[in-house]
């Protein structure tokens, strides 16, 4: 019964936080500089095409009048046209989102599995010289720009060695029969290698350096002593109960790297002409494509939100102190 | 007698006496115990040194480039300098495609890095200590307010936000670090909020509130000397976040083009043809140098964090 | 009397704290005899829970067992190799711990906690770990349908008795009870107590009850090994320790707490002064310092005097025990020190 309400209320909040997220951007791109039209018109446009966009977004209307019919629109699913496409907004973004999409998820899986076999493995090996040479590595790979990390496995890994090609998601010229087709397509999977060992290679810091300090700190608890004193073997004291009780708040943390993830994919697709949402917002503010820009934006503000959300619910979810009480 | 093997757990008892509780911090002597180097950790020792010839490059940035960093250069035979391997002509670290000279321009873009790593983590660090101080010093409608804030920032994809920003504003260093005062005092906020609301219930603050001290007095005598090690910490982890993002949002062309940073050298090289062209000598020198300010700062912080949360020492 | 199930002889277990060795348990000698329950007494930091923590050897980190024997059952468990310790685990000598609630894991069922030192350990299969987790729910009186719950479901008495039924489950030679009812308040301790006492009488089990509660002590205890600053002070059945004690130490010790069964039975005196610091302890007798019957004398290492059969005392001045109790007696005596 708590647990519902527990859960409306953070439903609640999230509603809140999207309501603001969506009035900041309003405000952003209305109080720029410049022309407040050249948010949604693009001046090539037909005078005929021009004023019936003048209609649909109410810019010839008070400040108050816009917002409204924005939030309105933006119910309805409708971001408006993109500039350079001469389409929907919504369609572009809904093409992108499953590369973007595919990239984090399969970097961040690689990261996480890593992340947390070498954090307990670190935990283990506490005060040895091999935690004492790794933690200052670890370190050091959350120092690095991503993008820069994408350059240098580019110039090496492709440019060099020619082992993977440079960018985007298929070689020229290939055909696929559906999108199925394409993401099981030894293609693609090549193409994803690099930007997603660059992604994979800054992400595993977070869940290796979490997973090491609550293993630390589990380790320390009185269940652990007393498995211990129950004679159960070395593998099932660290395994089963360390670790499983260490790994709650790395699993919660997972749902709010994708959040984090989906802003460094802004740069690591631009390195590798990944056709995601992070690029297309860098082009799109790049060829003042405003709508374009607000909604990608949009989406990826959407996807960082839900995913707080996620996280929350995840813990409550595997914790049994939460979902038990 | 030999000693037993036996399984060891990390649970001891309490056999040494417990230290006495901490006295009552007092402001000036707090802010140094707090600014004493920890100089018995390797890696802090190692930060620390890098951030000082970092700090120093930049003051005598002048002195040290060869080269004026955005003068496009001539070899002596007057063909232009352009993508020369270093040594080559005398250019030390070689040349851009344009002919300017990579190694002064490294040392120019520690200006940048030091001039925004600086002033945004202090913003940062700043803002989020006072929001996070009101807000749990105060708790109620002040609090609520505040945190409501705090989610919303939290639901602001940072990095998107900065490039929109930089789009909308003239071109300029400053808008990493406004998008950073406005978006990143969010985690600093939260971490100083809890600690202060822990504090407040300790018995010298509540004897103090007891005993008539106004809220401006407990704040400034009894909450905010022991959260200034917290926002220290936050603040030197924002210096290498404002490196990295500007890095970021020039190496994808929203920087400001007058200011030579490492991001916009990587940007240069990118769109030169650097990788292609094996231009190591290029590109890979910025992006270790923001590796080694960067990791220096968490290097750094982590010898403080050994002095300020001791559990971790063992 | 047969041979006791358990006995200790001269352990010391030291800690190293920084450069230093703090000497926790300094030469510490007592007999468990069987089927019976043993009161470990003394204030907190004598050593007495790391003495019972020594007969499991799960120690911790920074702690070493540097002497003495322990012999259970024809083994020295000081000596034997680690594999065979860890087959004797909750096997021969179960556990239970102060609090139940940090010591249960969070995230699994108390069914699975207790399934796996049934079947790990005990090797039963699913079914029969089934049946014996209904069995042990059933002798410490909690209803079978909450083996599924999660340790913070029950309530701190109901824990302490799962710790119980976990302690009980493969039947050992030996429990060692750590503080087990210091956390609860006092009615809820009462029936835990009555339960421990009730089950132990009925399956002849052989129980160290550590406690800083003489009242405990005195409430279900057989026989009491009184501890102070890393030594045995004096060790005996309950008449020869609490009710006729030898040693000054349990004298003060029995004034300064009331007994379980309600009001004082008398005006409560306490013992001024704190345990030495075992990194640096007194020379000679360790109770001088807080002693009101010390004499130069005492400045020498004090003498084991058995006063009876199986009733030693650590003590130069055990021989005058009788003239001593009556002085003892006297709220006065230990006031004057103050």
């Amino acid at each position: 019964m708590s647990n519902f309400k527990a859960v409306g209320s953070r439903l609640l909040q999230l509603a809140f936080v999207l309501w603001a997220v969506v009035t900041i951007l309003f405000l952003m791109f209305r109080l720029m500089p410049g022309n407040p039209m050249a948010a949604y018109i693009d001046p090539t446009f037909t005078l005929e095409q021009q004023q019936q966009l003048m209609a649909q977004f109410g810019l010839d209307k008070p400040l108050w009048q816009q917002y409204l019919i924005y939030l309105g629109n933006l119910l309805q699913g409708e971001l408006g046209q993109s500039f350079r496409y001469r389409a929907p907004v919504g369609e572009r973004i809904f093409e992108l989102l499953p590369n973007t999409l595919i990239l984090t998820f399969s970097s961040l899986i690689v990261a996480y599995a890593f992340g947390i076999l070498a954090g307990a493995y670190l935990a283990w090996r506490r005060g040895s010289w091999v935690e004492q040479a790794a933690i200052p590595m670890v370190l050091t790979t959350r120092a690095m720009p991503e993008f820069w990390l994408g350059m240098v496995l580019l110039a090496i890994f492709s440019f060099s060695l020619g082992w993977f090609p440079a960018g985007g998601t298929r070689n020229p010229g290939a055909e696929y029969s559906g999108l199925l087709d394409l993401y099981t397509s030894r293609d693609f999977l090549a193409h994803l290698a690099l930007p997603a060992a660059t992604l994979a290679i800054y992400s595993q810091g977070l869940p290796l350096l979490l997973m090491r300090s609550n293993m630390l700190d589990v380790m320390k608890e009185d269940f652990v002593t007393m498995a211990r004193i129950k004679g159960l073997s070395n593998w099932t004291v660290v395994v089963r109960h360390a670790a499983r009780n260490a790994l709650l708040p790395v699993m919660t943390s997972f749902a709010i790297a994708v959040g984090y993830q989906l802003q460094g994919n802004v740069v690591v697709e631009s390195v590798f002409s990944w056709p995601g949402l992070g690029r297309e917002l860098v082009n799109a503010v790049a060829a003042s494509d405003y709508p374009l820009a607000q909604g990608a934006f949009l989406m990826i503000a959407l996807v960082v939100i839900f995913m707080n959300l996620l996280a929350d619910l995840l813990y409550a979810f595997l914790d049994p102190r939460i979902s038990h009480a | 007698m030999p000693e037993v093997a036996a399984v060891k757990t990390s649970v001891s008892e309490a056999v040494v006496p417990e230290v006495a509780a901490p006295r009552r911090p007092n402001i000036i002597a707090r802010f140094f115990r707090t600014l004493r180097l920890p100089v018995n950790d390797p890696f802090a020792v190692a930060g620390l040194v890098i951030y000082l010839i970092f700090i120093a490059t930049a003051i005598f940035a002048d002195s040290i480039a060869t080269h004026d960093p955005t003068e496009i250069l001539y070899t002596p035979s007057y063909d232009l300098a352009a993508d020369l391997r270093p040594g080559q002509d005398g250019f030390l670290m070689g040349t851009t495609s344009l002919g300017r000279d990579v190694f002064s321009q490294l040392i120019h873009g520690s200006r940048s890095a030091l001039l925004i790593g600086v002033t945004a983590a202090f913003m940062v660090a700043l803002i989020g200590s006072i929001i996070g101080l009101v807000a749990g010093y105060f708790g109620r409608w002040v609090d609520a307010v505040l945190m409501r804030l705090a989610d919303i920032a939290f639901g602001i994809p940072f990095l998107p936000f900065v490039i929109v920003l930089a789009a909308f504003l003239k071109p300029s260093i400053w808008n990493v670090v406004l998008a950073m005062a406005l978006v990143l005092w969010r985690d600093t906020a939260r971490v100083i909020r809890s600690q202060v609301l822990t504090l407040r219930t300790r018995g010298y603050v509540e004897a103090a509130r007891v005993a008539g001290s106004s809220d401006f007095r407990i704040i400034l005598r009894h909450i905010a000397p022991n959260i200034l090690p917290l926002s220290f910490l936050y603040g030197s982890i924002a210096i290498g976040w404002a490196i990295l993002t500007e890095a970021s949002i020039s190496f994808l062309g929203f920087g400001d083009p007058d200011s030579i940073s490492w991001g916009y050298m990587l940007q240069d090289a990118f769109a030169s043809q650097a990788l292609a062209k094996q231009a190591y000598y290029w590109f890979v020198p910025p992006g270790v140098c923001i590796i080694l300010v960067v990791s220096a700062g968490f290097f750094i912080t982590r010898g403080y964090e050994n002095i300020l949360f001791p559990k971790l020492n063992r | 009397m047969t041979e006791p199930l358990l006995s200790v002889r001269d352990l010391r277990v030291s800690y190293q704290v920084g450069r230093n060795f703090v000497h926790a348990v300094d030469g510490a000698s007592f007999d468990i005899p069987r089927g019976s329950i043993t009161g470990l007494v003394g204030e907190s930091g004598c050593g007495k829970t790391t003495v019972a923590r020594a007969l499991t050897r799960v120690i911790a980190d920074n702690a070493t067992i540097s002497g003495g024997q322990i012999l259970f059952d024809g083994k020295d468990l000081a000596k034997i190799p680690e594999k065979e310790m860890n087959a004797l685990r909750w096997r021969d000598i179960a556990f239970i711990p102060q609090s139940a609630m940090n010591s249960l894991d969070p995230v699994y069922t108390v069914e699975y906690q207790l399934g796996e030192v049934l079947r790990r350990r005990g090797g039963m299969d699913r079914k029969q770990a089934r049946a014996r987790s209904e069995e042990l729910f059933d002798m410490v009186g909690i209803d079978r349908g909450r083996l599924t719950d999660y340790p913070h479901q029950f309530s701190g008495g109901m824990r302490q008795r799962v710790a119980i039924a976990l302690a009980l489950a493969l039947d050992p030679k030996l429990i060692i009870a750590d503080e087990p009812v210091t956390a609860l308040d006092v009615i809820v301790q009462r029936q835990i107590l009555d339960q421990l006492k009730e089950l132990q009488t009925r399956l002849g089990l052989s129980v160290i009850l550590v406690t800083h509660d003489i009242s405990v002590v005195a409430y279900i205890c057989d026989r009491t090994v009184v501890m102070y600053a890393g030594k045995v002070a004096e060790s005996g059945t309950m008449q020869q320790t609490l009710t006729a004690p030898s040693h000054p130490y349990s004298m003060g010790l029995r004034n300064a707490f009331p007994d379980l069964q309600g009001a004082a039975s008398g005006i409560l005196t306490p013992i001024e002064g704190a345990p030495p610091n075992l990194a640096n302890p007194p020379a000679g007798c360790r109770f001088r310092p807080r002693c009101p019957f010390a004499l130069d004398l005492c400045g020498s290492e004090p003498p084991v005097i058995d006063v009876a059969p199986g009733h030693p005392v650590l003590c130069h001045r055990a021989s005058e025990s009788e003239n001593l109790r009556i002085e003892a007696a006297k709220t006065e005596t230990w006031m004057a020190r103050a």
